[in-house]
């Protein structure tokens, strides 16, 4: 049985009704969660998965679930944009740059058009390369032993250290206090219980949802005190509402030419929509702007982010659900969603839960034509929801947050320790510490545990296997490069910068 | 100066969690590495991760002002009084005080809050105790 078998099984799953109502239920959520400024696709999957957890969701409606609310976060990112030149969410910064100036000439509603289209491109382009190269990688990564996965482990973190932010040190750090806080709990191989200081709470380890409540929804909240990001007054005219063949004929080259480039960034541990948006609105301004109009409310720079954000975030999925190593801390979320269900991803995963994967992956082809339809005819219910006060939203936020924690054991010691948390994640993010890491750390944490301590048990100790085959090798040069080649590029065009004085204002 | 009061501070947890791994000890072992190994080289890493930021501080952080910080102070104290007296007050009454404490901390108007915090309360209960199944406490007061 081929792809196609597979993805014709896959759509069996994603069409049953429940499946389906959930896909609408995510994307709608997703949508909003998106453009709210301050909410992102890791806080929506975040306060989400414990409730989809709690709900007893089977597994693929869980995920099913969790994806649809991070590809209409892509989706959803935009309208803010778009309309209050206030970015929804990061993967969505470039957007502003020429949506909202379209969006003051009159131009909103092809602009939030033409934006949907080249994010449903994207992300139906991205899913397309999910399902023919997964299992490809799927079946090379099979074998894989414990000192490959080691290093693999090591090298997504190394990415996330070089790309994210501009302090390595502080992601490292991150990427550390999350690997030392699934350390907590008994130890599986010996029985011996760590760090949990007598407290029969702490027996099994920290919970899972308490640590991405606590970082992601608690800390979010109290960021969400001090924020004073007041866009502009939302821009009222919208104008046509559906672009135009010769709009749609005009961004087409950009919008796949990003759709590309946006997967493949995707895929790669450690960048995401942010640095896909980044880099195609660069690119597109580079080969296509002979006129000097982006920024200025081109339509090309509208399209070209949109459809490369979409598109990273389908590409993301594929470490997560090939390697078992998410890139990203919103996959690592999801990663951490499945391991609550005893389902570990990885290559493994394509032949013991095919429903799982051809499911989701059939579910975001469908998810997606959701999203268009909600995104078009559908707008502007979004657009006032807009209004919702922040003294309505966050107590909400607060309250969905609670029962999902308090769903899993039910015990107020789960609810303290997650508000304590809170605060720790508050005082990091206020010191640009990121939180990918973090989460990223603390999924893969017992993993890398074990691949060390499983790997070291063949050679009884001899560090020398860590490094012996040609793929831990190569991941070990790769890990290290990672670490070292993105300062030195940061350094040489802060250098450039400095020579070249405005000339690039 | 935060990362480095904060280099110093995670200089001492990462010391600590190196003695509490230091004492960890398995009475059977079975393999070369027992549970002792990674968590020490966590600890380590991070040490050395705070030193670095001891001596390469980023630049300077940018703490919320008197009145900001005031805010913030409320909002953990009533998210940990919610936590607190979650089991006690039950869900539908716990909801509603803490909606209109946070509605109160964002701007909403009294009546906007009261009345936001009740329904709420409410319909979270219905929806997830009665409709979705997800167990919520009533409220061990009022039994």
């Amino acid at each position: 049985m081929g792809t196609f078998g597979y993805l014709a099984g896959g759509f069996a799953v994603a069409l049953q009704p429940i499946n389906l109502l959930i896909a609408l239920l995510g994307s709608f959520i997703g949508t909003v969660v998106g453009m709210l400024p301050g909410l992102g696709p890791i806080n929506g999957v975040a306060i989400l998965m414990p409730l989809a957890f709690a709900l007893k969701l089977p597994p693929e409606t869980a995920l099913i679930l969790l994806a649809a609310v991070y590809i209409g976060c892509e989706y959803g990112g935009r309208i803010s944009s778009i309309l209050v030149n206030v970015p929804g969410d990061a993967g969505a910064i470039m957007t502003a740059l020429d949506g909202y100036p379209m969006a003051r000439k009159g131009l909103a509603g092809v602009a939030l058009s033409i934006s949907a289209w080249s994010s449903f491109v994207g992300s139906v382009f991205a899913t397309m390369g999910l399902a023919l190269f997964a299992p490809i990688l799927a079946n090379w990564a099979l074998a894989f032993g414990p000192a490959e996965y080691f290093a693999l482990i090591v090298f997504a973190i190394a990415c996330l250290a070089g790309m994210v932010g501009d302090q390595p040190v502080k992601t490292l750090l991150a990427a550390l206090i999350g690997l030392s806080l699934a350390t907590v709990g008994v130890d599986a191989n010996s029985g011996v219980y760590r760090f949990t200081f007598d407290n029969v709470h702490l027996a099994d380890g920290i919970q899972f949802i308490v640590v991405v409540i606590g970082f992601f929804s608690v800390s979010e909240i109290l960021l969400m005190l001090e924020q004073v990001l007041r866009g502009d007054p939302p821009v009222k005219n919208t104008g046509r509402m559906m672009f135009n063949m010769r709009e749609a004929a005009y961004t087409w080259w950009g919008t796949v030419r990003s759709s590309v480039v946006g997967f493949v960034i995707g895929v790669l541990p450690g960048a995401g929509a942010t640095i896909a948006s980044a880099v195609t609105y660069m690119m597109e301004k580079r080969l296509t702007d002979k006129e000097g109009t982006f920024g200025e409310g081109d339509i090309r720079g509208v399209a070209a982010p949109e459809a490369a954000n979409n598109a990273s975030a389908a590409g993301s999925f594929v470490p997560m659900l090939t390697l078992g190593v998410p890139g990203s801390g919103t996959t690592a979320v999801m990663m951490g969603a499945l391991t609550l269900y005893n389902i570990t991803p990885g290559p493994m995963l394509f032949q013991h839960h095919p429903n799982v994967v051809w499911g989701l992956i059939a579910s975001m082809f469908i998810a997606n034509f959701i999203l268009l339809i909600m995104n078009i005819p559908m707008i502007r219910l979004f657009v006032r929801m807009l209004n919702v006060p922040n003294a309505l939203l966050v107590p909400g936020i607060a309250a969905v947050s609670v029962v999902g924690v308090y769903g899993l054991h039910s015990t107020t010691f789960d609810l303290v320790l997650t508000v304590a948390l809170g605060i720790f994640g508050y005082g990091l993010r206020k010191m640009e510490f990121p939180m990918a890491p973090l989460i990223l750390g603390f999924v893969l944490g017992e993993l890398m545990e074990q691949n060390l301590r499983r790997a070291l048990s063949i050679t009884n100790g001899e560090l020398g296997i860590l490094f012996e085959s040609n793929i831990s090798r190569g991941l070990w040069v790769l890990a290290v490069g990672m670490l070292i080649v993105p300062p030195i590029i940061r350094a040489l065009r802060r250098r450039r910068k400095a020579g070249a004085t405005g000339s690039a204002a | 100066m935060s990362d480095r009061i904060f280099g110093l501070i995670w200089l001492a947890v990462s010391i600590t969690i190196g003695a509490l791994a230091w004492r960890i000890h398995a009475p059977f072992s079975y393999e070369p590495v027992g549970p002792r190994a990674f968590p020490l080289l966590l600890a380590a890493l991070m040490a050395a991760c705070s030193v670095w930021l001891m001596l390469r501080p980023g630049p300077p952080v940018r703490w919320p002002n008197r009145a900001t910080f005031k805010r913030i102070v409320a909002m953990f104290v009533m998210l940990l009084a919610y936590a607190l007296v979650f089991q006690w007050l039950g869900f539908m009454l716990a909801t509603a005080l803490l909606t209109i404490g946070i509605g109160r901390l964002f701007g909403g108007s009294w009546k906007l809050c009261v009345a936001g915090g009740v329904g709420m309360g409410i319909s979270f209960y219905v929806l997830f105790d009665r409709l979705l199944d997800v167990v919520l406490p009533v409220g061990t007061l009022f039994k």
